[in-house]
């Protein structure tokens, strides 16, 4: 396991080096630069042309990647991912006072998703056909062909607007931010916060989970041991918890592993829609400004966590399933 | 602890089974109407082609037909009870305990993130009060009983690491830990090769000798009958269309289907071009034949045979469906060259 593990490390570090050489070559080949916003009829030429000089923006691109790629992987070194150049902070400070929050959202997305996908998913399969089943295969692909920045409205909507009007105020979900006015650190204040996103996040992750979960177990159901399991005089719920449902979370788990960079990286449409100070939307900011710095470090971080993900999500599988060892 | 009220020798008997599956294109019935009954320590065979019903009949003693499949009606009366009218309880505490089974498939059959030791276990906790540990002691004793070497170490294995094999000795060891009065059988050597389809057949013989334990057996293979049952039900298409001792059955057999079976069997010593084989395919279950279902394979179909046979007694415990024994007259064992040719 060890080896394993070691091995599948070291197997990583071409991959993030390729990975650093394609988002340097992406973000280098996008049309605007840095400057653009300076550029008005009140700003002189010489000045443009000494921020671009500044920056290293006039030098060749293999410089410029060499500079970049050379010191960002000394993460100790508080100046190693470069400074914003829209804010002058060092990105990597930026970065990680951003982590938490994002952090705190997509976790609590991604439990309330297996919280409620799993035991939905079940349902749904062990009355396979009958109206339950209907009910919840019908709304989870209806809910799921629903685009995230859409439920994000809605929710804003009947959270922040139509509540609020048909309780005359009473309850009032916050529309934006994490926290309001002078309650920092009060959880339940971030709690009331988190409400809105986390539903909007959730929502559409149980409708694919749910369905995900439903075929699993499905296919579990019909499965030999199942039968050998009832032959053998176990009660229904030693055959559904114990045989079924164990085989059948196998591949959820790998599921799991795989939502791990989305929980790194954030969500960026919804993290704007409700201002949340996460990740996804520094990312967002990011583009906007074309802050490269910003740009290339977010994108490498969500690189790293597509193969930590992985890595992680196969060490998982080892562990559920003593069929699979390293 | 098995005691029997009637205190007749039947230990299982199926009367008028009938077992449907719903499809979309209606309703298929995979058991039609099959009685029969087991005697205590007695191996009663269940032989016919794929598709003819033997395995449905076996899943339908136990209750263990999934939806879209139903039991329609009829009685399995063990010990006295129904288990087609017993509550879900009442049936559980029987399965794996009064009535074990071992299936086709011994790759599939175990689950594959428990031990097998484990799985063994369980069954014995299902039934008896023993803690977890006198379980653990009582699977490894099983594993050793059906010959499984270095049982202690086997038992804390996974399903995948054994062989077929392997894994269908400890289905066996399974069925067998709590004792059953009766063993159902379904095809337990199909998925296995020859070789060790003879060793695997060896120690049920064995076991069952030993435990004075019933066998359902069910098989497509009259040789697995003759070496194996006491008494065979033939069946085709759902029903039962010949039963009776194996001896006489397989000496003298009476429906035309039977013959066909038998005459497909090769022998060794007997130098053939062909082997012989009945004509046909098994009609399609959702749209049988009128009449007498054997009807347009039969080599001495009639006109009566558009009118469906019923079972005619021809005592000493045989029984056929077929016009020609309900006629009264046993067909002169003439044709089988000519008819099947």
């Amino acid at each position: 396991m060890a080896t394993y593990i070691l091995r599948r490390t070291l197997q990583a570090i071409p991959i993030i080096i390729g990975i650093s050489v394609v988002v340097f070559a992406i973000v280098y080949l996008a049309p605007g630069d840095p400057t653009a916003r300076f550029r008005t009829p009140k700003v002189p030429p010489e000045q443009i042309e000494a921020l671009i000089r500044a920056y290293g923006l006039d030098r060749p691109v293999h410089e410029q990647y060499i500079s970049w790629a050379s010191t960002f992987f000394q993460v100790w070194n508080p100046d190693a991912w470069g400074y914003s150049f829209l804010s002058g902070d060092p990105v990597l400070e930026k970065v990680l006072y951003r982590v938490p929050p994002t952090l705190l959202l997509m976790g609590s997305a991604l439990l309330v998703t297996i919280v409620v996908a799993i035991p939905v998913g079940m349902l749904a399969a062990l009355r396979q056909y009958s109206l339950t089943d209907k009910v919840i295969t019908t709304l989870s692909t209806f809910t799921y062909a629903i685009p995230s920045f859409l439920v994000g409205a809605y929710a804003l909507y009947f959270g922040a607007v139509l509540l609020p009007e048909l309780t005359n105020g009473a309850i009032k979900f916050p529309s934006f931010g994490m926290e309001s006015l002078g309650s920092r650190g009060d959880p339940l204040d971030l709690l009331w916060h988190l409400i809105l996103p986390v539903l909007t996040l959730s929502v559409i992750s149980i409708a694919g989970w749910s369905r995900y979960m439903r075929s699993s177990m499905l296919d579990v159901l019909h499965q030999d041991y199942v039968r050998t399991a009832k032959a053998k005089g176990l009660p229904r719920r030693a055959v559904i918890y114990q045989h079924a449902l164990r085989n059948a979370l196998i591949p959820i788990v790998t599921l799991i592993g795989l939502s791990i960079p989305g929980l790194i990286a954030g969500a960026a449409i919804t993290e704007t829609i409700f201002t949340w100070p996460g990740l996804g939307s520094l990312f967002v900011e990011a583009v906007g400004t074309r802050d490269y710095p910003v740009v290339l470090a977010l994108t490498m971080v969500g690189g790293v966590a597509v193969i930590a993900g992985n890595l992680l999500a196969d060490i998982l599988y080892g562990l559920v399933d003593p069929r699979i060892r390293y | 602890m098995s005691g029997d009220p009637v205190g007749n020798d039947i230990l299982l008997s199926v009367r008028d089974l009938r077992t449907a599956f719903d499809t979309m294109d209606g309703t298929v019935k995979a058991v039609d109407g099959v009685s029969f009954a087991i005697r205590r320590g007695e191996t009663l065979g269940v032989v016919g082609e794929s598709g003819c019903g033997k395995s449905v009949t076996a899943l339908s003693i136990l209750r263990l037909i999934e939806r879209p499949g139903r039991i329609v009606g009829g009685s399995v009366d063990f010990g006295g009870r129904d288990l087609l009218a017993m509550s879900e309880s009442e049936i559980r505490d029987v399965r794996g305990n009064r009535i074990a089974m071992i299936f086709q498939e011994p790759m599939t059959s175990l689950n594959p993130v428990y031990t097998c030791g484990r799985q063994i276990a369980e069954t014995v906790q299902a039934h008896r009060s023993v803690s977890r540990a006198e379980a653990w002691e009582k699977a490894v004793e099983m594993l050793d009983l059906v010959g499984i070497p270095d049982a202690g170490r086997r038992a804390k294995q996974f399903p995948h690491q054994m062989s077929g094999g392997m894994r269908q000795r400890v289905m066996i060891a399974m069925a067998l830990s709590t004792d059953p009065d009766l063993l159902i059988a379904d095809e337990p050597t199909t998925a296995l090769d020859v070789t060790i389809q003879a060793q695997i057949f060896e120690l049920i013989a064995r076991l069952r000798e030993e435990r004075r334990m019933a066998m359902l057996l069910i098989t497509h293979d009259l040789g697995v009958i003759a070496e194996m049952a006491d008494d065979v039900v033939v069946m085709y298409a759902g029903q039962v269309v010949e039963q009776g001792d194996v001896r006489s059955v397989m000496t003298d057999p009476h429906h035309p289907y039977t013959r066909g079976l038998l005459a497909s069997i090769p022998r060794i010593g007997e130098r053939r071009h062909r082997l012989e084989v009945i004509p046909g395919v098994v009609p399609n279950p959702l749209n049988l034949p009128a009449g007498c279902l054997f009807r347009r394979r039969c080599p001495y179909a009639m006109e009566i045979c558009e009118t469906p046979p019923h079972l005619t007694d021809l005592g000493g415990g045989r029984s056929s469906r077929c016009w020609l024994d309900a006629e009264g007259r046993a067909p002169e064992v003439t044709l089988p060259e000519a008819a099947h040719g």
